[in-house]
């Protein structure tokens, strides 16, 4: 049932990193798509323009060769018309079928039918078309002599004003006759892998604004697979799979941390209790020899009182009295011995100081941090392992960084300053020293320190001192009040270094 | 003889303890003052042998293994019993204190005891309840004596304690004043009556009561 949720948990955790991961690649590939898109249109539409101001100055050519033609001196028209060609590389050649002449022979037919439907028309015509080389004639009908241009499609294209890389780019622009299936002209022909993968295409179609030479501006642009933004939509999956880590492990450092917090608050509430029972357990153990004790002794007192004095009587309660406060000294005694805990010397282990020093800083890492304190760590090299305890040990180093913590907070923020400095006072010890720059121990307080509720703070148990320093004897170690010297409350537990094996 | 008899009728004292030290000490100590003491080691055993007539006071211990002190003061209660009841405890909490006094103890003492605090606890416990068991007692006679009183008697009685004259009561019970007066002779004679004043405080409840 339980496994069956966390692994329900684990895949609704897998889920939802799919789903971000999922839309934030979707998102970058639509975004390059339309940017592609966008910019495909904008060339296409440019190419438009581009090439159809240059087809409508043919029709501006014939116009004016139309309009300028002399009334009857055709030998001299002849002379301005081949100069034509080097003013416009576009036009290879001008033909004029003069009045009452004809067209070359060669081409007759074709100029003559073209002539025919300019006429009915009013605007130039398109004859002999060679769209795959780019080559046509335009025809123009006017009176007395009509004329004819061949135009090379090759050098209408305006090549230093176009918007794309003619060889590289992989848009394909072609000019294709709408109404007629012949071929098309390959204005630059685009990446070739057209047909196969897969992809997606944007086209483009549309007449070239000139009525006279009715082709279509076709322009076709296929995307790849392998032009999406794989690498940004990669490392965007990577980003998110990163953060989920980091947050999923920073929540579980917490948990933990939080455990960790919850089991030493809990066994510091265990002993604490276990030593309120005690206390309770003590009062009945001795309070009942006590009052045998009181009674029998007030008892006698009275006999002895009497006129004449019950001696016999009083001697056996006299007797009880004795037999009482022997077993008051025992329950003492039994009780001493359960403090004492004869079980954690057992237990020790060698262990690094300095590591469990940072275990309990991370453990109060909050509380520092709350009231703005920066701990000082400073440690001697090379100092050995201890023999301690884990629990024991963390126990006395947190109950004396509180006691710390509690004591700068009376002072302001500003001052608050906290030193340990883990030392080797001498060859088989390793003395750990907590310093706060609080207030200190009043001098009539020094004494009484690590006396069971003996406490300076309203509200303390006065039992904190009381732990630690049973503890660090059980263990062997022992813990001290250093003598005041200067501002605030030095403690140091000095702990037997682990012999090397 | 003469002592033996004095010893049976002074007060006595029930403690109940399981520890036996205390129980000899407290023992002792009592008898000290010409008290008889019966000591009990087991609360049960207590309940069910205890003379509930005896003149006294009882003495519990409130930490006993199986019943505590606490429960037995409840129990005791419940079955009307009117010795008072001074708790003992070696670590006592306000509120159990509380608890004690809510639940009819007479006094809550804290091990060890003072003799004198436990003496004069124990003498002001037997003073009260020898005072409560006299009035007691005299309710009780009272009682036995009115019932004897006739139909026509207690109506004459009744009218008396309200404050009527001979006279008065003659004419609100349609009587002579001389039969009034034989049955107010009869009612003093067999109410044990010597004066009015007495009359009306021993009676004056009873004949208000239906």
């Amino acid at each position: 049932m339980t496994l069956h949720k966390a692994w329900r948990r684990r895949f609704a955790g897998l889920f939802l990193w799919a789903l971000a991961a999922g839309a934030g690649a979707f998102w970058l590939a639509h975004a390059r798509l339309q940017r592609l898109q966008a910019d495909f249109e904008t060339d296409a539409r440019i190419v438009h323009r581009l090439l159809s101001q240059r087809v409508v100055q043919h029709d501006a050519v014939l116009a004016t060769l139309a309009l300028l033609q002399p009334p009857s001196a055709p030998a001299g028209a002849d002379a301005t018309l081949p100069r034509l060609p080097s003013v416009y590389p576009q036009i290879l050649s001008v033909l004029q079928r003069p009045a009452g002449g004809g067209w070359p022979a060669a081409l007759q037919g074709p100029l003559a039918a073209a002539e025919a439907a300019s006429r009915q028309s009013g605007h130039p015509e398109m004859a002999l078309v060679d769209l795959p080389a780019g080559r046509y004639h335009l025809v123009l009908a006017s009176t007395p002599a009509s004329h004819a241009l061949q135009i090379d499609l090759r050098a209408t294209v305006p090549q230093d004003e176009w918007p794309m890389d003619m060889a590289a780019s992989p848009v394909r622009v072609a000019l294709e006759r709408g109404s007629e299936d012949d071929g098309a002209f390959v204005v630059q022909p685009g990446r070739g892998d057209g047909a196969g993968g897969w992809g997606w295409s944007y086209a483009f179609r549309k007449p070239l604004a000139a009525p006279s030479q009715p082709l279509d501006v076709v322009a076709l642009r296929r995307v790849g697979l392998a032009e999406l933004p794989w690498l940004a939509m990669l490392g965007w999956c990577a980003l998110t799979a990163a953060l989920w880590a980091g947050g999923l492990a920073w929540w579980r450092q917490r948990v933990a941390r939080q455990r960790a917090e919850e089991l030493l608050r809990l066994g510091q509430v265990a002993r604490l209790n276990t030593l309120g029972e005690l206390a309770a357990g003590m009062a009945h153990e001795l309070n009942q020899p006590l009052t045998a004790l009181l009674s029998s002794t007030q008892a006698a007192q009275r006999l002895l009182g009497d006129e004449p004095p019950d001696t016999a009587t009083a001697r056996t309660a006299m007797a009880r009295a004795v037999e009482q406060a022997r077993r008051a000294s025992t329950v003492v005694g039994r009780l001493r011995r359960l403090v004492e805990r004869p079980d954690l010397a057992g237990q020790a282990q060698p262990l690094p100081l300095a590591a469990a020093v940072q275990d309990v800083l991370h453990l109060l890492e909050p509380e520092l941090a709350r009231r703005g304190i920066a701990p000082e760590v400073s440690a001697a090299p090379d100092l050995p392992p201890v023999q301690a305890e884990p629990v024991a040990l963390q126990q006395i180093i947190h109950n004396l960084l509180m006691n710390a913590l509690q004591a700068l907070e009376q002072v302001p923020p500003a001052e608050r300053r906290l030193a340990l400095t883990l030392a080797r006072p001498d060859a088989a010890h390793v003395a750990l020293s907590v310093r706060d720059h609080g207030p200190g121990v009043p001098p009539e307080a020094r004494e009484h320190l690590f006396e069971p509720f003996y406490t300076t703070r309203t509200g303390g148990l006065g039992l904190g001192l009381t732990l630690c320093e049973s503890l660090a004897q059980a263990m062997g170690a022992s813990l001290a009040l250093a003598p005041a010297t200067g501002r605030g409350a030095e403690f140091v537990l000095t702990l037997p270094a682990a012999t090397a094996p | 003889m003469n002592n033996d008899n004095a010893s049976s009728l002074s007060p006595l004292i029930h403690l109940v303890d399981d520890d036996a030290a205390v129980r000899e000490g407290l023992s002792l100590l009592i008898a000290t003052v010409g008290l008889r003491v019966q000591a009990w080691a087991e609360p049960q055993a207590f309940l069910a042998g205890f003379d509930r007539a005896s003149i006294g006071a009882i003495v519990l211990d409130v930490r006993m293994p199986g019943t505590s002190g606490l429960t037995v003061l409840e129990q005791l209660l419940a079955q009307g019993v009117d010795q008072p009841v001074i708790l003992l405890t070696g670590h006592g909490t306000v509120d159990m204190c509380r608890r004690a006094f809510k639940a009819g103890a007479a006094e809550f003492l804290e091990k060890p005891v003072d003799d004198e605090v436990l003496i004069e606890a124990l003498q002001n416990a037997v003073r009260q309840h020898v005072r409560s068991r006299e009035r007691h007692q005299a309710d009780q006679q009272a009682r036995e004596r009115y019932a004897q009183l006739s139909a026509r008697e207690r109506e004459v009685l009744g009218l008396i304690v309200e404050g009527l004259t001979n006279k008065e009561i003659g004419r609100a019970l349609a009587l002579s004043p001389r039969t009034v007066e034989t049955h107010r002779a009869n009612l003093f004679a067999k109410l044990g009556a010597e004066s009015l004043a007495q009359l009306i405080r021993r009676y004056a409840a009873l004949v208000d009561a239906p």
